[in-house]
């Protein structure tokens, strides 16, 4: 009670500053903008890109985190995806495994 | 002479564009510019009632473009600054009675006689909006520190440059720096991380801007105006000048007893 009522006074606040959220927002509305991309799109790249990862790892799909990042106005995309285990030269096993 | 075709645009409706238009081209002419400002938002115009000149008007941009009279005939010269010019929107008409090659043809025939060219540009990003920036060469965004405006501001950087017209500058208008130093409004930097492009100025929310207005006076031609003393180091920086920002201290006690002051003389 006391506590809370000098930092009152003081001014300080436990509520985040409104124009940190502002920014926040906007940077994640406008990087949304500037890629145009619609949620389906979003969604497919997102598939895409899981299964063209689980072609060489064993990937947590579920876990994977896929975004746009934007910084002076060149737009980036990040993505990241929990690997569970290295498949071990995938290709040629599946080779040998189809051959024998 | 070849001047400068400036457009002053923002997307969002109501952050300034057409005072900045009024202020920054009145501080050009007093620096000895000829200036002519063109209303471009056809069917509301309004840059006449800002700079005190509605009751001039003979013919508008309209009349100019169908060559009912000649564009000189059509161009207002300021009651106080000898240099800067008005070529008035049409209040009767739409957005549809001009056409982008039109414009660019209009403006390029002012560029031939000023040294910059500006235009007031309707909100929006339609039809108003691309004939306002069909002919320009160069481009000032205004916003303020608020969300949507910033937003708007950002589309509006996309369509400049798809449309060719690079390195749009920015100001940023209405801080307010009591609101700033709580944390409580975008400040300078956060707004130019978001946008990234190049600031030319940041103007006070200020009281005077309304008063001057009210009044038909561009806050430029008011020594005490801090708004006005912003607008001032714009039109210094669009020539090429090296200025200091305005300092964005929330005014001490002193300070606006001494601007108390100022403003009474």
């Amino acid at each position: 009670m006391v506590f809370e009522f000098v930092s009152w006074i003081l001014g300080k606040k436990d509520k985040p500053r409104s124009k940190d959220l502002a920014k926040e927002r906007l940077k994640l509305v406008l990087t949304h903008d500037r890629v145009d991309i619609s949620p389906q799109m979003f969604e497919k790249l997102r598939r895409d890109l899981a299964s063209a990862c689980a072609k060489y790892v064993e990937i947590d799909e579920a876990g994977m985190n896929v975004r746009f990042d934007s910084q002076d106005r060149t737009l980036a995309l990040v993505a990241s995806v929990p690997v569970i285990g290295a498949k071990r030269n995938p290709y040629s096993s599946k080779r040998r495994g189809n051959m024998g | 002479m070849n001047g400068k075709v400036m457009v002053v645009t923002s997307g969002k409706g109501g952050v300034g564009k057409t005072t900045a238009v009024a202020n920054i081209g009145c501080a050009l002419a007093v620096r000895g510019k000829k200036v002519a400002l063109v209303d471009a938002d056809i069917g509301l115009r309004n840059l006449d009632i800002v700079l005190g000149l509605e009751n001039r008007i003979v013919f508008d941009i309209i009349h100019a473009m169908e060559g009912r009279c000649r564009l000189r005939q059509a161009l207002i010269r300021d009651k106080r600054v000898q240099t800067l010019f008005l070529l008035p929107a049409a209040q009767s008409k739409d957005k549809d009675a001009i056409a982008p090659d039109q414009m660019k043809e209009l403006t390029g025939e002012l560029a031939g006689e000023f040294d910059y060219v500006i235009l007031d540009c309707p909100a929006g990003i339609e039809r108003g909006f691309k004939n306002a920036i069909a002919g320009a060469n160069a481009a000032v965004i205004i916003t303020t520190p608020e969300v949507s405006a910033v937003r708007d501001a950002d589309r509006i950087v996309g369509l400049l440059e798809a449309e060719g017209i690079e390195q749009p500058k920015l100001v940023i208008n209405r801080l307010r720096p009591d609101m700033v130093k709580r944390g409580d409004m975008l400040d300078i930097e956060d707004v130019i991380d978001i946008l990234a492009i190049d600031l030319v100025g940041v103007v006070p929310d200020d009281e005077t801007v309304i008063t001057s207005t009210n009044r038909g006076e561009p806050a430029v031609l008011d020594g005490a105006s801090r708004a006005g003393e912003a607008f001032r180091r714009i039109a210094a920086r669009i020539e090429g000048e090296d200025v200091p920002f305005l300092s964005m201290e929330a005014p001490s006690f002193w300070g606006r007893i001494k601007r108390f002051l100022g403003a009474a003389r």
